[in-house]
């Protein structure tokens, strides 16, 4: 049979117009397959014209096949688009399966806490580091020699008395403050030395809410040639300034610490009244905080360090109380309790 | 130490600073003040009043008294005092009106202890004065607390005049020299005085007085004691603690008609000697101690205490008037040892100044003229000592001196201040003074120029100094790597939920027993604090224990960690071993979900593959802590690190603990490698599974072992899938599922290759005696 080309053409237009309302009015993938299946299947739809091209003249030929594909890319775009909606429909439908409450608490367990004493000296190792300074450890247990003689301060000294020792039948003791550090430190690198030393210490006092028999401080020496009082006064300074994160008053006063020839108490300007007096400063305006002194040349020659060609200076820092003020905890015993309703606050 | 202020009024010309406004000076330039008191107050307004008539009041032990108070006129007041009697003269105070007994009393007949005076509070103050006059001597006052420990190093401030020192200097004022030596007698003295070690006494001055009364001390005296926080005894020991704490100089009285022979001993003790003090305690004294020592023997435990047996009494004439220097160390060794500090032993072993003894019985003289009148001095003063030459000047270079502060001090304000605190200056060569010390100065407290730093930086003030940063080298410190891995595993802990506590480094012997620990295996206490401390820890676990039971009282579950020194009785340099632990603990709490405890042991396993990647845990015998099924050691990079293991149930009451302990000495060591690379495989690799049929209680990592030795140097990895036990499996069985994946860097396995592998590792597995589902 031979049709005529106008014929050809209403056809391939009947086929692309039912067809495409088909697409559109696909409920399911199987719909829209059956759809496909009937346009472009291999043995119906579009593909029983390309059979009857072969019979046309060229010219009409070149014209009809660039109909028909037209019509099958207009239909392929349908399909496609349609299935892109059944898709888009499917993933609607799972995402608002996979609905969740995020307001469930996570899993597993939640962060630990790090002791206060630790965040502070953590701190401030961070802070002497940036400024040069080694971090130095010492023995707990510590000779008579490096915790007494060595500071200047030999047997019989009524500055024994200042600190009650707990001995060990070792004939060593339990060392009462982290300046043996200072000698260890000294014995080990000489001078120029810039050094802290944050540590245990322990003192044989009775326990209550303000004493401890065990607690914390930090040592801080510095040796170089020409050290001065201005120096110190400018480092610790710079310590408190960055422990209580604002500018704080100090004043140094004198105060008597063997190992330190002149030696001074430096108090800061109470934070919590501003100096004007209150019961934490016990109405003086100041609060001790750290005894410091520029390094004894006795101490520096039993460590073998020339006190003519170096100097320096030395200070002491309690963590114990500096973690009290910063955090007003008002009883000592929590630190060393091992309560977690203590310690899971820090 | 109590500072009067009128005390140091009279020594420092024309003082007029506040009590409160000297307080601080003193705190910012010499020693530190603990606080400061107003005593006395009633003084000011009190008077002598005669009682002139006195009435009972029905039904009351007080009576009704009027009594002429000068000033104040006639008053009625209520009193209740025994000795208030018509005649009587008191001391009146005008402290306002008051019904007692239905009775109006205008102000009040006052007590010796009322008016701070002295202690006594049996009855009103007896006087001698005129009716309406002042109480003679007795003022109000400020008392001025200097913490002892800020003058541990000042002799001279163990006494009046040398804070009177430091007060005129601080304020440019003169000080008055309390002392007359003048009234020394000169002569033979009428007692000898031998020392037979002049290092422990390197003077002793004595002189006699005859015709002494012994009396209480007229109210000035009495009231100054009270002042200081002494209590008024007799005239005698009064004096002898006003002249100690004016001067800084203890002395001692004895009763010369008591003393055996005509000679004063200063001696050691004879071993076993003994020694009644006048504190009515017995002593057994060895050479070690000095003693004053009659022909009889001790008199005296020299700069401590006197005896009993030649102590002063009501019926004393005759008095020896000890003014001695004593050894510091010794003094403070011997009352160290016996357990006695006194006023006297405290002031010695701060190393007194030997040239104050004579000034002491100087100043003895002209109180007791006065304490004890009629009395007489017999022959001269008996006074042995070794001749110490004063110590070389001091040569003080100012330049150096500036550096040392950090500030410039001009030269003629360094002498000024040098000589107001009795230094003596000279300037030999421009720039470099040449500071002799005072002899009270001497003894200890200074001796070099850094101290003179001290005394130029206190009195200028150490506020006029610029904070300024120094210059210094740009070098970085050393770097402490254990210090760093320990804040690294803190970290890696807390991350893991733990929670950091502190415990003690003391243990109890019974905990110690509790976890079978030897008590002789620990580093002792020879003066513990209480007997549950008598042990250095050598493990952490009994305080992590503890943590756990108090904890475990408030909460189900949680975890906790701690990092701590282990002491071990290994001695290396003098020195015990002390060794950085981790111990950290999971506690859950019995009867909830995780009721088998194998998720805690397991959670605490992962935390330490965290810190330790690859670690692997070897079942090994449990110490008697440990759960006896549940206890591993940790072993990592091929070494013994620490162990793993559950709380023995007897350890605790209800729940359970996992617990791990870690040696971070040698964690850190093994830690050190440094990281290499490694190309990433280019060829891909192939896996297959394979399920081992074992023994129930056969462990995972032995099978994996086996599987890894039997595949050989192409393995890649071993993955644990899963292990299940039940039917179909028999009884006592479980099969357990690996994930076994081979591979090359250099090229793809061929199919036959993973065949004949595989077929290695079943044939090899089932030589063993296990049964394969592959």
């Amino acid at each position: 049979m031979m049709l005529s080309t106008s014929m050809l053409d209403r056809s391939i237009q009947e086929l692309e117009s039912r067809s495409l309302a088909r697409i559109a009015s696909a409920k399911t993938r199987e719909d829209l397959e059956a759809a496909r299946v009937e346009a472009l299947g291999r043995k119906g739809g579009l593909n029983q014209f390309s059979k009857e091209m072969g019979k046309l003249p060229p010219e009409e030929r070149k014209r009809i096949g660039a109909l028909l594909n037209a019509a099958k890319q207009n239909l392929e775009a349908a399909i496609e688009a349609r299935e892109r909606t059944f898709a888009e429909a499917a993933l609607n439908v799972r995402l608002d399966a996979e609905w969740l409450d995020l307001t469930l608490p996570a899993p597993g367990p939640r962060r630990g806490h790090l002791h206060p004493i630790t965040r502070i000296q953590r701190e401030l190792e961070e802070l002497f580091s940036s400024l040069g300074f080694a971090v130095l450890d010492g023995p707990e247990v510590e000779t008579e020699y490096h915790n007494f003689d060595a500071l200047n301060i030999p047997p019989d000294h009524p500055a024994r008395d200042m600190q009650d020792t707990f001995w060990l039948e070792s004939g060593n003791l339990l060392r009462t403050h982290t300046s043996p550090v200072q000698v260890r430190g000294m014995e080990r690198f000489g001078p120029p030395l810039r050094m802290i030393a944050p540590g245990r210490v322990f003192r044989n006092e009775s326990v209550d809410a303000s004493h401890e028999h065990t607690f914390y401080q930090l040592e801080g020496m510095m040796i170089d040639r020409d050290v001065s009082v201005a120096h110190l006064i400018y480092f610790m300074k710079t310590l408190l300034a960055a422990i209580f994160k604002r500018d704080v008053t100090v004043r140094l006063r004198p105060g008597y610490f063997p190992f330190v020839e002149p030696g001074f108490e430096l108090d800061i300007q109470c934070l919590i009244c501003g100096g004007s007096g209150c019961p934490v400063c016990k109405q003086s305006g100041w609060v001790e905080l750290l005894p410091c002194g520029l390094v004894h040349p006795n101490v520096l020659r039993m460590s073998n360090i020339d006190p003519e060609q170096w100097n320096g200076f030395a200070f002491g820092l309690g963590l114990t109380r500096l973690a009290m003020m910063r955090y007003g905890i008002d009883d000592i015993r929590q630190l060393q309790g091992g309560d977690l309703r203590f310690l899971e606050q820090f | 130490m109590k500072f009067s202020y009128n005390w140091l009024r009279e020594l420092v010309d024309g003082l007029d600073t506040a009590p409160a406004a000297l307080e601080k000076l003193i705190t910012m330039k010499t020693a530190e003040c603990e606080g400061i008191e107003a005593t006395g107050a009633l003084l000011e307004t009190a008077c002598a009043a005669r009682v002139e008539s006195v009435e009972p009041i029905a039904d009351s032990h007080n009576v009704k008294a009027v009594v002429d108070a000068g000033r104040y006129g006639r008053k009625t007041v209520v009193c209740g005092a025994p000795n208030c009697r018509p005649d009587v003269i008191s001391a009146y105070v005008p402290v306002g009106k008051k019904v007692i007994h239905d009775v109006e009393s205008d102000g009040m007949l006052a007590s010796g202890a009322e008016l701070g005076i002295n202690r006594d509070h049996s009855g009103i103050l007896e006087l001698e004065s005129q009716v309406g006059a002042p109480i003679a001597g007795c003022l109000p006052d400020h008392v001025i607390e200097i913490d002892n420990k800020s003058i541990t190093h000042r002799p001279d401030l163990w006494g009046h005049e040398g804070m009177a020192r430091e007060v005129a200097a601080i304020l440019g004022r003169k000080l008055k020299n309390p002392v007359r030596t003048d009234l020394l007698p000169s002569g033979a003295a009428s007692i000898a005085v031998e020392i037979k070690d002049l290092d422990l006494c390197p003077r002793y001055s004595a002189l006699v007085f005859e015709n002494v009364s012994i009396q209480p001390s007229p109210l000035w005296l009495q009231r100054r004691m009270i002042t200081i926080g002494l209590n008024p005894i007799n005239n005698i020991v009064d004096m002898t603690n006003y002249v100690m704490a004016e001067l800084a100089q203890p002395m001692h009285a004895f009763d010369a008609d008591l003393l055996k022979g005509g000679t004063i001993f200063v001696r050691r003790a004879h071993p076993g000697e003994h020694f009644r003090a006048l504190n009515f305690e017995e002593y057994t004294l060895d050479p070690s101690n000095l003693v004053i020592a009659d022909a009889s023997g001790a008199i005296a435990l020299a700069g401590v205490i006197g005896g009993l047996d030649t102590a002063i009494g009501g019926t004393t004439t005759r008095v020896v008037l000890e003014s001695a220097n004593f050894q510091a160390s010794s003094i403070r060794k011997t009352s160290a040892v016996i357990k006695l500090r006194t006023d006297a032993s405290m002031r010695f072993e701060k190393a007194q100044d030997p040239a104050n003894t004579t000034r002491a019985i100087a100043r003895a003289i002209e109180l007791l003229q006065e304490l004890s009148p009629g009395i007489r001095i017999s022959g001269g003063v008996a006074d042995r000592k070794r001749d110490v030459p004063p110590p070389p000047p001091i040569a003080l270079p100012l330049a150096w001196l500036d550096r040392k502060l950090g500030r410039k001090v001009p030269a003629a304000e360094v002498r000024e201040i040098l000589d107001r605190l009795e230094f003596g200056v000279a300037e030999p060569a421009p720039g470099v003074l040449s500071v002799s010390v005072p002899s009270w100065r001497a003894t200890k407290d200074i001796s070099i120029k850094d101290d003179l730093v001290e005394e130029v930086g206190r009195m200028v003030g150490y506020d006029s100094v610029t904070p300024q940063p120094p210059l210094v080298a740009a070098a970085p410190p050393p770097r402490n790597l254990a210090r760093a891995f320990q804040h690294e595993v803190r970290a890696v802990f807390v991350d893991q939920g733990f929670t950091e506590v502190y415990d003690y480094s003391f243990i109890s012997e019974g905990a110690a027993r509790r976890f079978g620990f030897d008590p002789a295996n620990h580093v002792r206490v020879t003066n513990p604090i209480a007997s549950d401390q008598e042990l250095m820890r050598a493990s952490l676990l009994p305080g992590i224990w503890h943590n756990i039971l108090e904890n475990a009282k408030h909460k189900d579950a949680f975890r906790l960690f701690e990092i701590g020194l282990e002491i071990h009785k290994r001695y290396d340099d003098g020195l015990p071993d002390e060794v950085p632990h981790l111990v950290a603990a999971i506690y859950d709490r019995q009867g909830r979900e995780r009721l088998d405890g194998a998720v805690g042991l397991f959670e605490i396993k992962r935390a330490a593959e965290c810190l330790m990647p690859h670690a692997r845990v070897c079942p090994a015998a449990a110490a008697p802590y440990e759960h006896p099924a549940r206890a591993a050691d940790v072993m990592w990079r091929g070494e013994r690190v620490g162990r793993m293991f559950e709380l023995h149930p007897s350890l605790i009451e209800s729940g359970r603990a996992a617990l791990l302990d870690l040696d971070l000495r040698r964690v850190e060591v093994l830690s050190g490698s440094e990281v290499k690379y490694a190309p990433i495989r280019r060829f891909p690799s192939s896996a297959f599974d394979l399920s081992v049929i074992a023994g129930l209680r056969e462990h995972a990592s032995k099978l994996e072992d086996s599987i890894a030795q039997f595949a050989g140097p192409l393995v890649e990895s071993i993955e644990f899938l899963r292990q299940y036990s039940g039917a179909p499996l028999a009884e006592g069985q479980k099969s357990v599922s690996f994930r076994v994946t081979l591979g090359s860097a250099d090229r793809t396995l061929s199919s036959e290759e993973v065949s004949l592998i595989r077929a290695r590792i079943i044939d090899g597995m089932r030589g063993m005696g296990y049964e394969l589902r592959v």
